[in-house]
């Protein structure tokens, strides 16, 4: 296992505490100017939350919107008629997906947990992890201000042409994306360099944990396909200022080459948010079942291989769009090869569960409740791929429930089992765990209610991104909107304990959930240089909690 | 906090000492992540440019008379020019990249100048074709006038302002890059002067350097792609 | 890393020998430069004779081959770590697959399904 070193034992109630990354300077500057992972990945947590709350503002808004067939907040009967709900779930898909998802697991997380894993004292490039956090926030800055010069409503796909004929402010939301994209490249290319250079001595790359595995894999699809999207936004801010045509049809150009360069990248973006929320839910499962991973080296692998196949899959985006028939074909045979290393690795996660030594504890349910919405969201998925029932299903809410179920309730899910798992190593306190408890309950009650009716109303054919309906859909809709507001009634009581809990919380013990891997080894929360020792890594099996018996007969 | 001991490297005479960043173990650790780093930078630069190429390609394919009457428009021997000016560009920043390695100063300002040089006069070529080409109307998308004889040449063609939008794009974007890569430059002539950078601390030159060399890669594929239209 | 830090006092400076960059002579450095200098005389030579199609791949091929010298040369890539190769390859590779897809999707439209055609027929153009 890990070195026998010992961490000095954290004296239970001293007057004065231990130093740590927190506490070991003060001040503005002291975190603003900050070079050390844990506390840029502090303030990407803080930053991530806030954008989840702008588009879980929105979300809300949609669902009040659908309350009634004919509307409830924009109508078609008044003056300024629906086009404000266009602008509203653009902003809450681009809100979501480029200042929430993306950053999430790999600004905040990975930030804080990848690091301690490897037994390194900081990241590779620390200067260049503290100017992503400061594009990250310039793009969005530069999003908010887009939002108050005219919101933009084309989606948060910007398909051409409309993209280029709407009048509000695509020029500053697709640089405020190209500035966010890049912050993207450089959290990858960050972690890429620091998988490779700083391993703990004896940390072969069969012993790091699985959750490097999958930043690592997510940290090549940052770095490798991000740039075609500042590219396509680029160009596309040159067909607004200078209608360049490449994407319009209007001066010789293709909408279509258009989506084929947005969904080389989305593509891979799909699997920039799921890869890393794996990687947790591998951590949190094996932690809290106290077992090593099943099929440790196939999960390795998977993550690999789901990287590398997601960028030969993007045309299922298109089934609809007018590419060439043989294209599609292609595309829909490929993507069912995604199917081969997903189940890997939902199998080996019951498999970790079973027989464990299970924990109900709230990283645990959290973990829970991903395994079941994301078997839901993989299965519907394979209806999607499928050529001929994806022409059905198209641009309907089976599309918008199958993406919800990844996205939020897989990513998203995982993403708080994760601020759950490592909360106590974060801040050294320890928030509330029945009400923690019950907020996981509610989140997945809530998906559930929210999601499910869409999957149904989508496959009777509601179409998506409609501002108003028809009456027959009316009952699908109540009900989803009654799960957004459990949802929403879930996430305020999480934000509420979690905040409560930094100030007020009881203070954590050393090791709080028997970790096995580097990050639990060193003091909680850990020293400015993460490590008093010189970790080292003996055993290829390093989810060994042999340790924790002996501790006890100890 | 603790502070381990102070790393440095070998430090030639009348050069200044570099201190090896905190966490890392040691000089050569440093120097290769920072170069894995510039790499995968490197990468993606291929990807951002490579997006464009893609969209060229197929509409070189689609409107093929349009891309070959677009070329005919631009001057082969200033395009030639540039690119035996990069070209040189190119081998006077591995020379400076090799001369700081060996700790010799004052070739490598030598060269790091002729590169910087080299690069401004790229843009002044470019500048003259720029010039020429607003005044003949040959701009991009719906810029797109020609005057005189150059409208006559493209009244048959499908979508002439297509090539003229790629040829704006793809050598703006370019330009952009070169002017990145001056600043760049500059600021290593000016820490170089300082005596900064040596045979133990040579990876910003040699960074900067890969840099350089992208710009050049880029162009080499430009120049025939627009001004040689096959 | 080495013994020697391990036993290091506070505050003490260390002198780490451990880095050795790969210099190339600069013979070398000036014969690709000639060679690259050849390479552009030839492929404005070649771009005055008309070979139809051939004459993109005729251009490309000497592309390549200035752009391989570049790399592996002045970029030192020859000399560099597999990983480094590795990095800036392979996203040759992956921008291969962005080429190949989409040029499969407008070289193939309308090639199953006819109704499919290659490109719609411009609007007519107003000036």
């Amino acid at each position: 296992m890990t070195t026998n070193v010992p961490v000095a034992d954290v004296a239970v109630e001293t007057s004065n505490e231990p130093t740590n990354y927190l506490n070991c300077k003060r001040g503005f500057w002291s975190w603003a100017a900050t070079l050390d992972h844990k506390r840029i990945g502090i303030m990407y947590l803080v930053g991530v939350t806030l954008a989840f709350l702008v588009g879980g503002i929105f979300a809300l808004g949609i669902r009040i919107q659908l309350w009634s067939p004919e509307g409830v907040m924009f109508k078609a009967t008044s003056e300024d008629g629906l086009a404000g709900y266009n602008q509203m779930f653009t902003l809450h898909g681009a809100f979501m997906v480029f200042m929430f998802i993306i950053p999430a697991i790999p600004g905040a997380l990975a930030n804080f947990a990848l690091p301690l894993m490897l037994g390194a004292k900081d990241v590779a490039l620390p200067r260049l992890n503290l100017a992503s956090f400061y594009l990250w926030l310039t793009g969005t800055l530069l999003a908010c201000y887009s939002i108050i010069t005219g919101a933009v409503d084309t989606g948060w796909t910007f398909y051409t042409p409309y993209s280029i004929q709407t009048q509000q402010s695509v020029i500053s939301m697709g640089l405020a994306i190209f500035i966010l994209g890049f912050s993207s490249i450089f959290t990858g290319m960050n972690f890429i360099v620091t998988c490779h250079k700083l391993r703990a001595r004896g940390q072969t790359w069969f012993r790091m944990p699985l959750f490097c595995w999958a930043v690592y894999s997510t940290a090549i699809l940052q770095v490798l396909a991000t740039p075609v999207l500042g590219i396509t936004v680029l160009l596309l801010a040159f067909e607004h200022m200078y209608h360049i045509g490449i994407f319009d049809p209007a001066y010789g150009g293709d909408p279509v080459l258009f989506q084929h360069f947005f969904w080389f990248y989305s593509h891979p973006a799909v699997y920039i948010m799921i890869l890393p929320g794996m990687g947790v839910i591998s951590e949190v499962v094996s932690v809290h079942s106290r077992k090593p991973l099943f099929g440790y080296r196939l999960m390795a692998f998977s993550a690999i291989s789901i990287g590398v196949i997601s960028f030969i899959v993007w045309g299922h985006h298109m089934f609809t769009s007018g590419q060439s028939a043989f294209v599609m074909m292609a595309f829909s045979f490929l993507t069912f090869l995604v199917a081969i290393p997903t189940a890997i690795k939902e199998f080996s996660w019951v498999a970790t569960i079973w027989k464990g030594s299970i924990a109900l504890t709230a990283p645990m349910l959290y973990a829970m409740a991903f395994l079941i919405i994301f078997s839901i969201g993989g299965l519907t998925g394979i209806f999607l791929g499928a050529l001929s029932t994806d022409i059905h299903l198209h641009d309907t809410y089976f599309v918008v429930a199958h993406f919800h179920a990844v996205m939020m309730g897989s990513t998203a899910v995982a993403f708080f089992a994760g601020v759950h798992h490592w909360w106590p190593q974060i801040w050294g306190k320890m928030y509330n765990e029945t009400l923690a408890k019950i907020s996981a309950v509610l989140i997945l009650t809530g998906f559930m209610v929210t999601f499910l009716p869409q999957f149904m109303m989508g496959s009777q054919g509601m179409p998506r991104r409609y501002a108003t309906y028809l009456p027959e859909w009316e009952g699908y809709h109540k009900v989803s909107t009654v799960g957004a507001f459990i949802l929403g009634t879930g996430f305020a009581l999480m934000m509420g304990y979690l905040i409560h809990s930094i100030f007020a919380g009881k203070k954590a013990k050393q090791n709080y959930w028997g970790g096995a891997t580097l990050d639990w080894k060193t003091q909680t929360p850990p020293i400015h240089e993460n490590f008093d020792f010189d970790p080292v890594i003996e055993s290829d099996n390093i989810y060994d909690y042999s340790f924790l018996t002996e501790e006890k007969k100890a | 906090m603790s502070h381990g001991p102070i790393v440095q490297t070998p430090t030639p005479e009348g050069f200044r000492p570099h201190v090896v960043a905190h966490h890392f173990h040691d000089a050569n650790q440093e120097f290769h992540s920072v170069k894995l780093g510039f790499w995968l930078f490197l990468a993606t630069e291929v990807m951002l440019f490579g997006g464009v190429f893609a969209a060229y390609f197929i509409f070189h394919g689609q409107y093929p008379e349009t891309f070959v009457k677009g070329g005919e428009q631009l001057s082969v021997p200033m395009g030639s020019l540039n690119t035996v000016i990069l070209l040189t560009s190119s081998w006077t920043m591995a020379m400076g990249v090799r001369a700081c390695q060996l700790s010799q100063k004052k070739q490598m300002l030598g060269f790091l100048w002729v590169t910087l040089l080299c690069a401004g006069g790229f843009l002044v070529v470019k500048y003259f074709e720029y010039t020429a080409k607003i005044e003949h109307g040959l701009l991009p998308g719906s810029f797109w006038h020609p005057h005189g004889h150059y409208a006559e040449e493209f009244a048959n063609v499908e979508w002439p302002n297509l090539f003229f939008s790629f040829y704006w794009t793809m050598t703006g974007i370019h330009g952009v890059h070169v002017i990145l890569g001056m600043l760049a430059i500059s600021w290593l002539i000016w820490q170089g002067g300082k005596g900064r950078f040596h045979s133990g601390f040579s990876a910003p030159v040699d960074l900067i350097g890969l840099y350089w060399h992208i710009v050049d890669l880029i162009w080499i594929f430009l120049f025939p792609l627009l001004y040689l239209v096959p | 890393m080495s013994d020697a830090h391990a036993h290091a006092e506070h505050g003490e400076v260390q002198i780490d020998k451990s880095l050795h960059a790969h210099v190339c002579s600069a013979g070398t450095f000036l014969k690709v430069y000639v060679a690259l200098l050849i390479l552009t005389v030839l492929t404005v030579g070649v771009a005055q004779f008309h070979f139809g199609s051939a004459n993109l791949l005729i251009a490309m091929a000497i592309a390549s081959v200035k752009a391989g010298c570049v790399m592996a040369i002045f970029m030192h890539l020859r000399w560099d770590t597999a990983i480094n190769n590795i990095a800036f390859l392979g996203s040759l590779l992956f921008l291969g697959l962005l080429f190949l897809f989409t040029m499969a999707d407008f070289a193939t439209r309308g090639s199953i399904d006819p109704t499919m055609s290659q490109h719609a027929e411009p609007p007519a153009q107003t000036d």
